[in-house]
């Protein structure tokens, strides 16, 4: 199964219509990524669909990084009992 | 005698949804005063308490300070006549003296009990569910023909002729605010008032040929506004060259222009430009952006059905009935509301061009033509905190209390609409 990492980046590739190889841990989804507001909403749609979870809108638009997205889902996945 | 408003936790309050989401009942408008003004005018009331759900009762307590709201010690010590907070004034018969009696509906529901001091002993329960139902059976029932309202669009519908019997019951009229040159007043000058410290700028016409203009203390009509009766506006409402067709009722402190026809507001709301609003109910701090629009009759004039539940319509028999939008919604510049349409509250509505679905949940973020859960409830809660604030109000702990219950209390619709517009966003 790939992992949360290689899942978060395929999500943001697509959603942002970016090459999913040029995504990075370090970058950020509006600076770097160009994601507009509502592309953030779609994107926390989309992760919750992926790993099938529910998240907190406030706190996940709070994650700026896709590292950082990569391990508030974790941590969400782990509290809501989703093996990743 | 002590009256007693109840509004009781059960399915039929949701047919007075959205509105009736942050508010007892009773609360809502109709003609020139709310549902409990009428009842407690009508048996002239001086001692009342308050029953109703245990999540609306600290804001409501704060808004009707120093009223007996959900306490038990209020259903002791005196003879009570205990009403259900949906029953229509002008239609109570029951006596405030006489022996006890319990009154309910053909379907068994308890619309009032009339319960002496001397019997209150038989009765017990721990809350008020309990206490009326122990009522009944200590007591024994009879059925009533005591008329309710069923739903929020009874009383868009009886609006115009409400309002015109409140006037007539109130029996004022004159002008004790100011009217400016050049003015237009049509009709009979015995069926317009003019409340203190009102102003009607130049050019403004009030037309109560066809039913009476009650404009109340403070109101504020700018030029080139036409007011038609049967119409009430609440304290301090501002009418900015408003096209204030007949059978309106509008609470304080609202900013109205554009064209409103048969409309409540219940009050704290902006409907400031152009767009037409017909047959609605709108809540307080409501703010309907530049051309927003409802439509109020269908194209085939066949009657309107709403969805109360997002999941089936209820048809209203009337061939009339605009929008139901609840408190704090807020709709972008070209909003088009389809007829019938239902926005619950706490919702931000971002318009495609389309018209929206039938049925919006609480808290929805409209985007991009779909349901979403868009920023979460705290940026809506923000956004509440400036609205009042520009109005001297505060949302204040109780109000995020309230409104956290209402978020949980609608979820399960919101989380459904979300999944369907998760289809059409992400294209599956």
């Amino acid at each position: 199964m790939p992992s949360v990492e290689d899942r978060v980046k395929a999500v943001t590739a697509r959603v942002l219509k970016v090459d999913a190889d040029s995504v990075k841990s370090e970058q950020n989804f509006g600076s770097d990524l160009g994601a507009e507001s509502v592309q953030s909403i779609e994107l926390v749609a989309s992760f919750e669909e992926e790993f099938g979870i529910e998240m907190d809108e406030d706190a996940a638009l709070s994650v700026d990084t896709v590292g950082g997205a990569v391990d508030f889902i974790t941590k969400v996945c782990q509290e809501q009992g989703v093996s990743v | 005698m002590r009256l007693i408003l109840f509004d009781l936790d059960t399915p039929k309050r949701r047919n007075f949804y959205p509105i009736a989401l942050s508010r007892p009942i009773w609360e809502m408008r109709v003609g020139m005063s709310s549902l409990a003004e009428k009842m407690i005018k009508k048996l002239g009331a001086t001692d009342v308490a308050y029953f109703l759900p245990a999540y609306l009762a600290a804001t409501y307590k704060a808004r009707a300070s120093g009223a007996k709201v959900n306490d038990k010690a209020a259903l002791a010590g005196d003879d009570l006549l205990l009403l259900s907070g949906r029953l229509k004034a002008a239609g109570i018969t029951v006596a405030k003296t006489g022996p006890s009696e319990v009154g309910t509906a053909e379907d068994g529901e308890i619309l009032y009990a009339r319960i002496n001091k001397a019997d209150i002993g038989k009765v017990s329960g721990a809350t008020i569910e309990q206490f009326l139902a122990s009522a009944a059976k200590a007591i024994g029932t009879v059925k009533s023909a005591t008329p309710a309202w069923d739903y929020t669009w009874d009383l868009i519908l009886a609006n115009p002729h409400q309002i015109t019997d409140d006037f007539k019951e109130l029996g004022r009229s004159g002008i004790e605010g100011t009217i400016e040159e050049p003015s237009g007043l049509r009709g009979s000058k015995k069926d317009v008032f003019v409340g203190k410290g009102a102003v009607i700028h130049p050019m403004a016409v009030i037309d109560a040929a066809e039913g009476p203009v009650y404009l109340d203390e403070g109101v504020e009509v700018h030029p080139f506004s036409r007011i038609e009766g049967p119409c009430y506006i609440g304290k301090n409402s501002i009418l900015l060259g408003a096209k204030c067709r007949e059978g309106n009722s509008v609470g304080p402190m609202c900013r109205l222009g554009g064209e409103i026809e048969e409309s409540i507001i219940q009050g704290y709301s902006n409907k400031y430009h152009d767009g037409f609003l017909g047959h609605a109910y709108v809540g307080e701090w409501v703010n309907l952006g530049a051309l927003t629009t409802n439509s109020d009759l269908k194209n085939d004039y066949s009657s309107v059905s709403v969805m109360l539940d997002g999941k089936k319509g209820t048809d209203t028999g009337s061939t009339k009935v605009g929008s139901l939008i609840g408190d704090h919604t807020k709709t972008s510049i070209g909003t088009l509301l389809n007829t019938g349409s239902y926005v619950g509250a706490m919702c931000l509505i971002m318009a495609t061009g389309k018209p929206l679905p039938k049925y919006v949940p609480s808290f929805s973020w409209f985007l991009e033509g779909v349901v979403t859960k868009g920023f979460g409830r705290n940026k809506l809660f923000d956004t509440a905190k400036i609205a009042m604030s520009r109005r001297k109000q505060t949302f204040d702990q109780n109000q995020l209390d309230l409104y956290n219950h209402i978020f949980e209390l609608t979820k399960p619709e919101r989380m459904e609409a979300v999944k369907k517009g998760r289809k059409v966003m992400l294209g599956k």
